[in-house]
């Protein structure tokens, strides 16, 4: 049984978690958005 | 006084607003699941009355009472709603209601942004019908009728609004389905009870975390082609452009690279959650876990490679066509898993045949002739007679129908109990079950079969010889539309009344879900429960 403090403790770790884990996949998002405006037209004609 | 705020807080937290405001200002995971879940069902009967006319076009040869042009529209439209308007939500609805409990989790992580993720789509789907029904009063050309992967080769055919609108659809779509996506993600590594490792997790909430991570790599990707294609449209860029040095041949790669891993998308929801359903009415556990998990993350990866098996006619080189071919039919492999899984979890069960077990028995028969089907069109010889044929048609309403549909089904009957805290009419639902099955078989395979003769889809008129199969195929649409709204009546009888039922709802019923009472508490595992 967790005492009050390490709950609290325990609650930030999972808040601070959360909002790298939000952050990474926002960022994946953004450079596959990018990639495919910017990248893609040039990698795919070898499929030609 | 700190107290006196938290108990304050705690009592609002408790009785969430009464009326609309509760609706439109919800955070809580299983308001907003019913949402999404409804919002899907009235998608459902929408892209199913667009279909209905078209149908009805396909009655008799000749043009009956469409122009091509609304003909291309409607079924666009059908496609548009079905896939992103009812299919895509009624699953996020699933598993915004269940993931919590599966997990012993309060709520999702980023319950706002929850919120956001479902009043998107209200917004999007008047957006991607206002063009339609603005032609009826003479203003713009009218929907989008370029097919749900909008890469018609002929985009010149049509300008105007709707085109547009439908770009900006599949934007905000893709805000909506990209929050949910990384909800889930969040939620699935963060939020779990002490103990619920990942390979106690059920196996639907495995199925949804990979589903997220399919939606996170290819809806930018999408959203990136749908950005390229307005800019192509209205700010001079050529990507798309032949006359102008540009590759119309890029669209198809794009949008197929999100298109075929969208189909997994829509199936593996419904992969995750039969396997519970076959357990639960077969008194057993959940046969071959490990094998299941593995095979979905397989099945994920490989679907980022075979996007092309939809472009075999498209002027491939012989070597890419190769790949695709033999790529497209290595995901039969684990596909194949999962199907002797599923048959592994009823072989010698004490089964009893409850409506939800007969729809994941339809969903298994039906599904798997939706997958045998899939394995003759990869062919690089075979693809060329039935590339864009009714084959096609047949074939993908086998996976998305009887896989997509039929799943879902079996979740609304399996856990309708657990939502209202009511035992469903059984009579009413096997006979939807039944008509569904008769009514379902009816109306596309004849399609198969008129497709096999050659008769090409996207068209509004056909040849004479096409007349018997499209005759059936349309009645059959008719009367499967039909007995769709026994399982509106079904479900409006359960909300309104009926026997009570138990926490447990069925006897074999496992999962942390179901030590909960029916209906759960508004709010669920404040404390986290213990799991072994």
């Amino acid at each position: 049984m967790m005492n009050e403090d390490e709950v609290i403790n325990e609650h930030g770790k999972r808040e601070r978690r959360t909002v790298r884990l939000v952050v990474a996949l926002m960022l994946f998002v953004a450079v596959i958005y990018a990639a495919t405006f910017i990248k893609l037209p040039l990698w795919l004609p070898a499929l030609k | 006084m700190t107290e006196a705020i938290a108990a304050i807080a705690h009592d609002q937290h408790e009785h969430p607003p009464a009326g609309i405001m509760r609706w439109l200002t919800t955070t809580n995971h299983k308001d907003l699941g019913i949402l999404y879940m409804s919002f899907g069902g009235i998608m459902f009967f929408i892209g199913g009355a667009f279909i209905m006319a078209v149908r009805a076009e396909l009655l008799f040869p000749g043009l009956q009472w469409l122009s091509p042009g609304m003909y291309n529209q409607l079924f666009t439209l059908h496609a548009l709603i079905m896939v992103f308007g009812a299919i895509m939500p009624f699953a996020t609805g699933l598993n915004n209601y269940l993931i919590p409990l599966m997990i012993g989790a309060p709520d999702m992580a980023l319950p706002r942004v929850n919120n956001w993720g479902f009043w998107i789509l209200p917004f999007a789907a008047i957006l991607l019908l206002i063009p339609f029904f603005l032609q009826f009063s003479g203003i713009g050309s009218g929907a989008s009728g370029l097919g749900w992967v909008m890469h018609n080769t002929s985009l010149d055919l049509q300008s105007g609004i709707g085109i547009d609108f439908a770009i900006f659809t599949i934007h905000l779509l893709g805000i909506s389905s990209l929050t949910g996506a990384i909800n889930v993600v969040v939620t699935v590594l963060n939020m779990r009870a002490p103990g619920m490792t990942l390979m106690k997790m059920p196996l639907f909430v495995w199925a949804w975390l990979i589903t997220a991570f399919m939606l996170i790599l290819v809806i930018p990707v999408f959203s990136a082609a749908a950005t390229m294609l307005l800019t192509d449209r209205h700010f001079g860029t050529h990507f798309f452009d032949a006359a102008n040095g540009g590759d119309p041949i890029l669209l198809q790669h794009l949008i197929w690279f999100f298109g075929h891993p969208e189909v997994y998308i829509v199936l593996l929801p419904a992969w995750g959650l039969i396997p519970h359903i076959l357990a639960t009415f077969s008194r057993k556990p959940v046969f071959g876990y490990r094998a299941q998990v593995y095979a979905l993350w397989t099945i994920c990866f490989l679907s980022f490679i075979v996007w092309s098996h939809h472009m075999l006619t498209s002027g491939l080189p012989l070597a890419a066509e190769v790949y695709f071919m033999y790529s497209t039919m290595a995901i039969s492999v684990p596909t194949a898993v999962l199907v002797f899984c599923w048959l592994g979890a009823i072989w010698r069960g004490a089964m009893t045949f409850e409506t939800p077990m007969l729809f994941a028995l339809g969903f298994v028969a039906h599904f798997g002739m939706g997958a045998l089907t899939g394995m003759i069109l990869p062919d690089v010889a075979a693809n060329a007679q039935y590339h864009n044929s009714y084959v096609i048609v047949s074939h993908f309403h086998y996976t998305f129908f009887g896989g997509g549909i039929f799943g879902m089904m079996a979740a609304l009957y399996y856990w309708l109990p657990k939502f209202t805290g009511r035992m469903f009419d059984e009579k009413l639902g096997r006979l939807h079950f039944w008509l569904t099955v008769i009514f379902f078989n009816m109306t596309f395979i004849p399609q198969w079969f008129a497709g096999l003769d050659g008769m090409p889809r996207h068209i509004a008129d056909f040849a004479l010889r096409f007349s018997a199969m499209n005759l059936i195929s349309s009645v059959g649409a008719f009367l499967l539309g039909l007995s769709q709204l026994l399982l509106v009546y079904t479900v409006v009888k359960c909300v309104r009344g009926g026997t009570k039922a138990t926490g447990q709802v069925w006897e074999g019923a496992q999962g942390l879900e179901f030590t909960l009472p029916s209906p759960p508490p508004y709010h669920t595992f404040e404390t986290p429960p213990a799991v072994k």
